[in-house]
C-alpha cells in the first residue's frame, strides 16, 4: 500500500499528490516491505460491492505504523503478515485493486505474474485500446490516465524514450487520428514526446495463417493494454489490432474469432496483457466502478477472469469453454473482489 | 439564538416519500413555536435520501420552495449521519436571519438491506474502505476491538448500553421500538454481524423527520454551546483509532462557548449509531475518564432516573436512526427534556437545567456538539 510523505513537515497522505498544501514541496512515496494484520473483523452482513460472506475485514500496519483496509476471504489471524505470491506461469492470472496510484498498481500486477524482464535497452511496444472516437469517461478507450502510468512506469525501469512505441490501427470507418485525438490518448502520446504509429501502415510479417505486424517482431515485450468490458473479450481484441486487417477479416470469416485468439496467444509470447479495470462498461454500455487491474500472458484467460469477477453470466464464444478453475490466480481472490457488476 | 419550536414524525419503515416527512416535521415544528411558515425567514435542510427505491431528488430546496411555497433561502447540508447537526450548527451561524427552520427528512429504508448498506458504505472513502468491505458496523467493531485491547472492557459493557437504549425507546411513542422492550439476554445472544458486534450492537436504519425553529428571540430554551470539528475519513489512518479526535474538539468548543462544566450537563442524546461509540464518547464528552467509559455505564449513573439520563429517547439504537434526521432529532428530544415535556417516565427529574446533543458523521469524520440552556 504506497503512502506519501512531505519531507519537511512529515504529514502523510495515501493519496499521491502534486505537493504538500502546507510546505508547496514534492511528496515523497514511502518505502515500505513489511506489512502486519493488526486487527480482524469477520463480517456477515452481504452488501452489493460485497456479496460473499463471510469475509475478514483486517487492519494491515506497515513498519512505518501506517495502516489500511484490506478484505480476504481466507480466515486471517492477528499479526498474521498478507502474502501475495507471484506466479510465472504463463496462463496465470495477476488481480489488484488500484488505490490512487496507478503505477503502483501496474507494478504490483506485473510482479504477480513474475514481472516482466526488462532492461535499459529493452524495445517495448504499448497496444492501447483506442476504438471509438469518445471521451475518455466512456471507458472504451484506455484511459490517458492509464497509458501515462504505464509510461511512467517504463521510465522508472529505465527504459529509454527511442525504444518505446505506440501503436494501434483501426478495424473500422474511423481514423485512427480521429480517435487518439478524442480520447486523449494522443496528447499523452506528444507530452511524452513519442510519435504514435498507425499499424495499418506498417509491413506484415507471415507467420502461419497470421500476417503480423512487423513491429511485433522487433519487440521485446509487447504490452497490451485492455480496456475491459463485462460481457466482452476487450483484452483479445485488443490483440486481434496486430493483424494485418484484411488477414483478420479473412480468418473471421473462414475460422472463427476464437480460433484467430488461440493462434495469435501461441504466435505472440513476447506479449503481457494489462487489464484496465478500474471503471468499466458493463454489458448495457453503463459505466461501474470495480477498482482492478488484472494482468496476465495469456490474453484470453485475463478475459475470462474479468467476466468472473463481474458476474457474467452469458460469456463471449471465445471464453465460453474456458474452465476457471484451470486458471491460476495470483494477488487477490476472484471471491475477494466478485461482485454483480449490473447492480451497481 | 434561542429555540423557538421543535417537531419530530414517528421513526418507522412507512413508506412516505422524503418530502412529506419533511413536511410533517416542520409543521410539528411551526405549530410548536405558535408560528406559520410565513415567519420563517431561511431554511437550512439536510437529507441523504437514498436514491435505490427511486427517491432520488436532488435541488431538494427548490422542492421545498414550493412545498411550503417560500422564496426565502433555503441551503442544504449533507454530512451523512451528521447532517442534522451539521445544519443545525450551520443555521446558528445565519445571525442576521430571525427566524429560522432547520429541516431534516430520510425515506432511506426503501430496498433490500444489501442496497441499504451499500448506499450507506458510500459515505466511506471509496478506493481503500468501500473497496475493501469496510462497513460503518466493521470499521466500529475494529474500533472497538482496539479500545478492548488498551483498556480491557467488554462485549457485556456494550449490551448494558443496548439494553438501556431499548428500555427508554419502549416508553418513547416517537420511537421504533416503542412499547416493543428487548430483554438483556436477548442483546447478548443476538447474532454476529461483524465480530465482535452482534445485531443488537448496531442501530436501526428507518425512515422520518425533524424540524427545529431557532430564533433571536428570548424563549425558554437557549442554545449557549455549539462545536463543530472534523477528521481524517480513513479511521485507521488517524493517530488515535480508540477515540474520536473530532468529538474531544467538537465539545470542547462547545463547553468553551457554554462557559460550563461537563458536571453541569444533566441529560444527553449522545451518537449510537452502535454500542461502541456510545461508549467511547463519554470519555470524549468528558462524562468518563479515557478508559472508564465502562464503568460509567455500569454505575446506572446514565439510566432514566440516574444523575443524567443519556439517550432517554433511546438513541439512535432503538428510537431508529435516519440518517441526517438523527442530529434534530436529538434536539428534538433535549428541548423536550428542559421543557419538561416527555413522557412522565422518561422526564429527568428535577427539571434539567442543561442539556446536550452529539451527533457523528461516518465513523468519526464529522461530528458537532450542542449545549442548550433552560432559560426561566
Amino acid at each position: 500500500m504506497p503512502f506519501y510523505k512531505c519531507s519537511k513537515c512529515e504529514r502523510i497522505w495515501q493519496y499521491p499528490l502534486s505537493e504538500c498544501p502546507f510546505c508547496n514541496i514534492e511528496l515523497k512515496k514511502m518505502a515500505s516491505g513489511q506489512n502486519k494484520v493488526i486487527a480482524v473483523s469477520k463480517v456477515f452482513i452481504p452488501t452489493i460491492k460485497h456479496p460473499i460472506v463471510p469475509y475478514f475485514a483486517c487492519v494491515v500496519e506497515d513498519e512505518n505504523k501506517n495502516k489500511w483496509a484490506h478484505k480476504t476471504v481466507e480466515e486471517v489471524k492477528e499479526g498474521d503478515k498478507l502474502v501475495f505470491e507471484s506466479n510465472a506461469d504463463r496462463n496465470a492470472v495477476g488481480i489488484w485493486r488500484i488505490k490512487y496510484d496507478y503505477a503502483d498498481a501496474i507494478e504490483k500486477a506485473l510482479e504477480l505474474i513474475g514481472g516482466i524482464d526488462l532492461n535499459e535497452n529493452s524495445k517495448i511496444l504499448i497496444l492501447p485500446t483506442l476504438i471509438s472516437a469518445n471521451q475518455p469517461y466512456f471507458r472504451e478507450n484506455t484511459s490517458p490516465e492509464f497509458l501515462t502510468s504505464v509510461l511512467s512506469f517504463l521510465f522508472s525501469k529505465k527504459i529509454k524514450l527511442e525504444n518505446i512505441k505506440i501503436a494501434t490501427q483501426s478495424f473500422t470507418e474511423l481514423s485512427v487520428e480521429a480517435m487518439a485525438s478524442r480520447s486523449g490518448l494522443l496528447d499523452v502520446c506528444l507530452k511524452n514526446k513519442i510519435t504514435p504509429i498507425d499499424l495499418s501502415k506498417s509491413n506484415f510479417v507471415k507467420q502461419g495463417n497470421l500476417e503480423i505486424v512487423e513491429e511485433i517482431v522487433g519487440a521485446d515485450i509487447v504490452l497490451n493494454l485492455g480496456m475491459l468490458k463485462a460481457g466482452n473479450v476487450a483484452a483479445t481484441e485488443n490483440v486481434f489490432r496486430v493483424l494485418k486487417k484484411e488477414n483478420y477479416l479473412g480468418l473471421k470469416y473462414l475460422n472463427s474469432e476464437k480460433d484467430i485468439a488461440k493462434e495469435l496467444e501461441k504466435a505472440l509470447p513476447n506479449l503481457v496483457s494489462l487489464g484496465e479495470a478500474e471503471y468499466i462498461q458493463t454489458s448495457d454500455g453503463f459505466i461501474a466502478f470495480l477498482g482492478i487491474i488484472l494482468a496476465s500472458r495469456n490474453f484470453i484467460n485475463l478475459d475470462r477472469v474479468l467476466n468472473e469477477i463481474v458476474s457474467q453470466k452469458e460469456l463471449p464464444e471465445i471464453i465460453a469453454q474456458i474452465n476457471l478453475e484451470e486458471i491460476p490466480i495470483a494477488g487477490r481472490a476472484i471471491k475477494e473482489i466478485k461482485l454483480n457488476i449490473n447492480k451497481i | 439564538m434561542y429555540i423557538k419550536g421543535v417537531g419530530m414524525t414517528k421513526f418507522d419503515y412507512s413508506t412516505k416519500p422524503w418530502w412529506q416527512f419533511a413536511y410533517e416535521a416542520a409543521l410539528d415544528a411551526l405549530k410548536d413555536g405558535n408560528m406559520t411558515i410565513a415567519d420563517i425567514d431561511a431554511i437550512v435542510f439536510a437529507s441523504m435520501s437514498s436514491p435505490a427505491g427511486g427517491e432520488h431528488q436532488t435541488h431538494k430546496v427548490s422542492f421545498l420552495s414550493d412545498l411550503f411555497k417560500t422564496n426565502v433561502p433555503i441551503i442544504e447540508v449533507t454530512s451523512v449521519c451528521g447532517g442534522g447537526g451539521v445544519a443545525f450548527w450551520t443555521a446558528l451561524q445565519l445571525q442576521q436571519y430571525k427566524n429560522i427552520l432547520v429541516l431534516a427528512s430520510e425515506k432511506f429504508a426503501d430496498n433490500k438491506s444489501e442496497t441499504t448498506t451499500d448506499w450507506i458504505l458510500s459515505a466511506a472513502e471509496k478506493m481503500t474502505e468501500q473497496t475493501e468491505g469496510m462497513l460503518f458496523p466493521t470499521q466500529n467493531a475494529l474500533v472497538w476491538q482496539q479500545y478492548m485491547k488498551k483498556y480491557g472492557a467488554s462485549m457485556d459493557d456494550l449490551s448494558l448500553i443496548a439494553f438501556k437504549n431499548h428500555t427508554n425507546a419502549a416508553l418513547n411513542p416517537k420511537a421504533y421500538f416503542y412499547k416493543k422492550p428487548v430483554d438483556l439476554e436477548k442483546v447478548k445472544n443476538s447474532p454476529i454481524v461483524s465480530s465482535p458486534f452482534r445485531l443488537m450492537d448496531c442501530s436501526l436504519s428507518v425512515n422520518g423527520g425533524a424540524a427545529i425553529v431557532i430564533t433571536q428571540e428570548e424563549t425558554d430554551v437557549k442554545i449557549v454551546g455549539s462545536g463543530f470539528a472534523t477528521d481524517y475519513i480513513l479511521t485507521f489512518g488517524r493517530e488515535d483509532i480508540t477515540h474520536f479526535k473530532a468529538t474531544r474538539l467538537a465539545a470542547q468548543k462547545a463547553f468553551k462557548q457554554a462557559g460550563i462544566a461537563v458536571a453541569d450537563i444533566n441529560v444527553a442524546e449522545v451518537h449510537d449509531a452502535f454500542t461502541s461509540v456510545e461508549l467511547i464518547s463519554y470519555e470524549d464528552l468528558g462524562f468518563a475518564n479515557e478508559g472508564k467509559g465502562a464503568e460509567l455505564i455500569k454505575s446506572g449513573k446514565i439510566n432514566l432516573g440516574g444523575v443524567m439520563p443519556i439517550n432517554p429517547s433511546g438513541g439512535l439504537k432503538a428510537k431508529g436512526h435516519p440518517i441526517s434526521v438523527t442530529g434534530l432529532a436529538q434536539i428534538y428530544e433535549i428541548t423536550n427534556q428542559l421543557r419538561g415535556r416527555c413522557e412522565p417516565e422518561r422526564q429527568t427529574n428535577p427539571l434539567p437545567k442543561y442539556g446536550l446533543t452529539h451527533n457523528i458523521g461516518g465513523a468519526g469524520g464529522s461530528v458537532t456538539v450542542h449545549i442548550f440552556e433552560r432559560n426561566n
